[in-house]
């Protein structure tokens, strides 16, 4: 293996680091205290605001419906992309991975374009059926969905390919039918995948912003969610609600992030 | 944390094969056909609506559209930025993953678990923690928001971990044998890494970059709260694209929208091209 | 001498992998460093060619000390267990890489490199990605990339290694007529004697960091130093204290010789023209003896039968009392 100088080595070293400190370390640590400013009664009294603790609660029951949907969506898409052969299966696996390319201002729009009550493609439709999808829940849920869709879907996917299905030929052979070997082999094996995908969508689901700002319509006290309330607080000069609630949603991410981290070597013992 | 999302592209080609792949029975037939039904409402048909919407005042309305100065130099600097960003990422992302695989020392472990930071973190709150620093109120008195910088910051906030998490693997599964191999034919360090590990890592990075443009260009977010937003100043496409909708133009911002999906489906071609690039190598 | 190894020792930590070595390999000879895995002979060709550096001793190659000069000086070629190949390259850029780096003229590049493929009949694949290659035309082109810097010593670590028997065993034919052939000074290692004894001019035999025994390989066959060296190279069985080789004994059905120990044929296998069996003494010893097919047809030689053995003249043996008496000796 190449080794560098030891003095390039240093400055490689430190350029990483003062760089990774300066654009997400320091900035980050520079949040939390002033989240804390005012002491933990500060931060209990911001926490307190109604605006925001309902909009903690539309983001937590907003994202669970999201994650739940999409693991569903992504394991069965897993499962149809590597195990079965069908015409446009290519096309359909690029297209799965649109979503984590695109704009989430432009997923709000597309999604007002076909569900909006007023102008939408369905819309009208629907909410002379009493399915109101725009401004309300159901239109969140899908935003968010869009936005996580391939999450799960690529977390899944390699490991179906690495694991092979000599299993299940192995399962069949005995006997099992498809859903036994559903149940029995292919989603133990693929378990610590599906985790770190709905914890990666959870983290997605309940950080997204852009697009429910143009879907929920950011209604306080109503559709408006943990990330929206605080660019509404900021924007009001609630300086203090709006950073308690973003160390909330930091320390969630980094929460995230460490369960994943802890997990993984944990699943390369046992696999 | 990033890696898996990132890396399914340009990951070392699996080493186990998919197996024999079955035609669709019926069960799956029908999985599939929920499936596609779902991914058509929910992402499909949105998609057509924009293309569609986009065309409603014909060429002309949509030329229109995107050369009115506002919204043209709202893209100017969007792509302007965002291929700085993807510039610095380039240089920085591979540096930090070169660290991350081939160094050792103290503080690793907790460098790799802040590069996933900015993935797992709302983008409006990202704008936040920059303006905890490096805004109007910072302890080190230094004040970025509403400048050209502010949107600079913000973009390589959110792009951080995509070159470093496409890089890292494949640098971690170079053989140390094909270096020895190098110096023993008399090739010096820095030759080994121009004509050896560069060439190697090089989709790697490309594929991370395509990744980082994309990010850049449709980023919002953490524009929203440290750029202010200002025309022709600090604008970006996105905002554009929202000032639009709240102001009732569909038609124009589904113009702009479309620019912004087209990169975001080159990127995908993009990508698919490169990895199969890739496997032709072995 | 080409390569000359002085006092070298070598440590990972708590192994030992390497313990006072000294070894002299002369110019042009085509040498075998055999022993079993993780006995010290692939770390000592890596320090021959500076990818690892001793702790102590000296490393002189051509007459000049190599010791603490960097593998890109030494000009020794290496080729590696898993060929190292350059992926991103096309063969011919493979090959030319060690003249282009050190800036050739483009037209001397091309002329070696067509020369090297040649060589090693590899010039239809020139333009090819080494991903197009089988294993064994990948060695062949990590051979010719070595070669093309005309190094002094070649070095080749457990070359046939990870490909399939036949390919081996062509491989191996090949390099002893490269050699014959281009007779530059050169080193590999193997764990199979049955390789060291076909290919190599002479054998150095390395166990547990330490050489056991430097020879051709008939000497190293015929007059073992010891019984390391003696069961490594071939198949050893015991006749009452002898440690000797199964086709070393002669049997018979009648004690024609003097000494001749009575044993009971407990299993008998025909293998190709061997018949190999399996006798048990009267003291509980089990001797292997092997024999020609027509000598034991003529013999009429079949399980439970009683036979007596004894070993050959000129047999070459390692006395068992030799290697109890050691044995004690290490405590």
């Amino acid at each position: 293996m190449v080794e560098l100088p030891v003095p390039a080595r240093w400055a490689v070293r430190l350029a990483a680091v003062a760089y990774v400190f300066l654009l997400v370390g320091w900035p980050v640590i520079t949040l939390a205290q002033r989240a804390f400013a005012d002491g933990f009664a500060g931060f209990h009294a911001a926490m307190s605001d109604p605006d925001v603790t309902h909009a903690l609660l539309v983001t937590v029951e907003i994202s669970l419906w999201a994650v739940v949907i999409n693991t569903v969506f992504g394991v069965g898409m897993a499962l149809l992309l590597v195990r079965y052969e069908f015409p446009g299966r290519r096309v359909l696996s690029a297209l799965v991975d649109l979503p984590m390319s695109m704009s989430p201002v432009v997923i709000g729009l597309a999604l007002m374009l076909v569900y909006s009550g007023r102008y939408g493609w369905f819309g009208p439709t629907l909410e002379a059926h009493g399915l109101v999808v725009i401004f309300n829940s159901p239109g969140m849920v899908m935003a968010t969905c869009f936005v996580a869709l391939p999450l799960v879907v690529r977390e899944v996917v390699p490991v179906l390919e690495e694991v092979g299905d000599d299993q299940e030929q192995a399962a069949r052979s005995l006997g099992a039918n498809a859903v036994q070997t559903l149940r029995r082999i292919t989603l133990p094996a693929i378990k610590w995948a599906v985790v770190y995908g709905v914890v990666l969508s959870l983290a997605r689901s309940l950080g997204e912003f852009g697009a429910l700002k143009i879907v929920s319509g950011n209604l306080t006290g109503r559709t408006q969610t943990a990330p929206l309330v605080v660019e509404q607080k900021y924007d009001n000069f609630a300086q203090n609600e709006a950073y308690a609630v973003a160390f909330v949603l930091v320390a969630i991410s980094v929460l995230c992030i460490l369960v994943v981290s802890l997990l993984r070597p944990q699943e390369e013992s046992t696999s | 944390m990033s890696t898996a999302v990132l890396g399914q592209g340009t990951r070392p080609v699996g080493r186990g094969r998919p197996g024999v792949r079955w035609t669709l029975t019926g069960g799956a037939g029908l999985g599939l056909g929920i499936a596609l039904s779902w991914f058509s409402l929910l992402v499909l048909i949105p998609i057509a609506a924009i293309v569609a919407t986009a065309g409603d005042e014909g060429w002309h309305g949509y030329v229109d559209t995107l050369t009115n100065p506002q919204t043209w130099a709202a893209i100017k600097l969007t792509v302007g930025q965002s291929l700085l960003v993807t510039g610095i990422n380039v240089v920085m992302g591979t540096g930090i993953a070169w660290v991350l695989v081939r160094d050792r020392f103290r503080g690793r472990r907790l460098l790799d678990l802040v590069i996933d930071i900015p993935f797992a973190m709302p983008t409006v709150v990202a704008g936040l923690v920059l303006l905890s620093l490096y805004g109007p109120k910072s302890p080190i008195g230094v004040n970025v928001s509403n400048t050209r910088t502010s949107v600079t910051l913000a973009l390589a906030f959110v792009t951080l971990p995509f070159i470093v998490r496409t890089v890292q693997p494949v640098l971690a599964e170079l053989d140390a044998d094909v270096e020895e191999a190098a110096a023993s034919l008399g090739a010096r360090r820095v030759t080994t890494l121009r004509r050896i590990v560069l060439p190697a890592i090089a989709p790697a990075i490309a594929a991370g970059a395509a990744l980082s443009f994309a990010r850049a260009i449709s980023e919002y977010g953490s524009l929203v709260l440290i750029s202010g937003s200002l025309p022709y100043r600090t604008e970006a496409v996105s905002v554009r694209v929202l000032t639009f909708v709240e102001g009732g133009d569909r038609t124009s911002a589904a113009a702009l929208a479309t620019v912004m999906l087209a990169v975001a489906l080159i990127v995908i071609v993009a990508l698919d091209l490169l990895q199969r690039r890739v496997a032709r190598r072995g | 001498m080409s390569i000359e190894i002085r006092g070298v020792h070598k440590r990972f930590g708590d192994f030992v992998a390497l313990e006072d070595v000294n070894v002299s390999l002369p110019t042009g000879q085509l040498t075998a460093l055999l022993g079993p895995s993780g006995g010290g002979k692939s770390t000592l060709l890596r320090i021959i060619a500076g990818l690892e550096k001793a702790d102590s001793g000296t490393v002189g190659i051509e007459g000049t000390d190599a010791t603490r000069m960097s593998p890109q000086k030494r000009n020794v070629g290496f080729v590696f267990q898993h060929y190292a190949v350059f992926k991103h390259m096309t063969v011919a850029k493979n090959v030319a890489f060690g003249l282009e780096i050190r800036r050739r003229p483009k037209d001397e590049v091309r002329a070696r490199v067509d020369e090297l493929l040649a060589l090693v009949h590899l010039s239809q694949f020139a333009d090819r990605l080494p991903s197009q290659l089988s294993g064994g035309q990948r060695q062949r082109m990590a051979l010719a990339r070595a070669l093309a810097v005309q190094p002094k010593v070649l070095l080749l670590d457990e070359p046939f290694g990870a490909l399939d028997a036949k390919v081996r065993k062509e491989l191996r034919d090949w390099l002893r007529r490269l050699h014959d052939e281009v007779p530059v000074t050169t080193v590999f290692v193997t764990h199979d004697q049955e390789e060291a004894m076909e290919v190599a001019d002479e054998i150095v035999v390395i166990n547990d960091g330490r050489i056991e025994q430097v020879g051709t390989p008939d000497s190293l066959y015929d007059a073992p130093a010891n019984d390391f060296v003696m069961s490594f190279l071939g198949e050893v069985t015991q006749l009452g204290d002898l440690r000797l080789r199964p086709h070393d004994i002669h049997i018979s059905r009648s004690p024609d010789l003097v000494g001749a120990t009575a044993a009971d044929i407990l299993r008998l296998t025909r293998v190709g023209f061997e018949v190999r069996l399996v006798a048990g003494t009267e003291d509980g010893q089990e001797v292997s003896v092997v024999t020609t097919r027509t000598h034991a047809r003529s013999l009429g030689l079949e399980e439970g039968e009683l036979v007596w053995l004894t070993p050959s003249s000129g047999a070459a043996t390692v006395p068992a009392m030799e290697r109890l008496v050691r044995a004690e000796l290490a405590g």
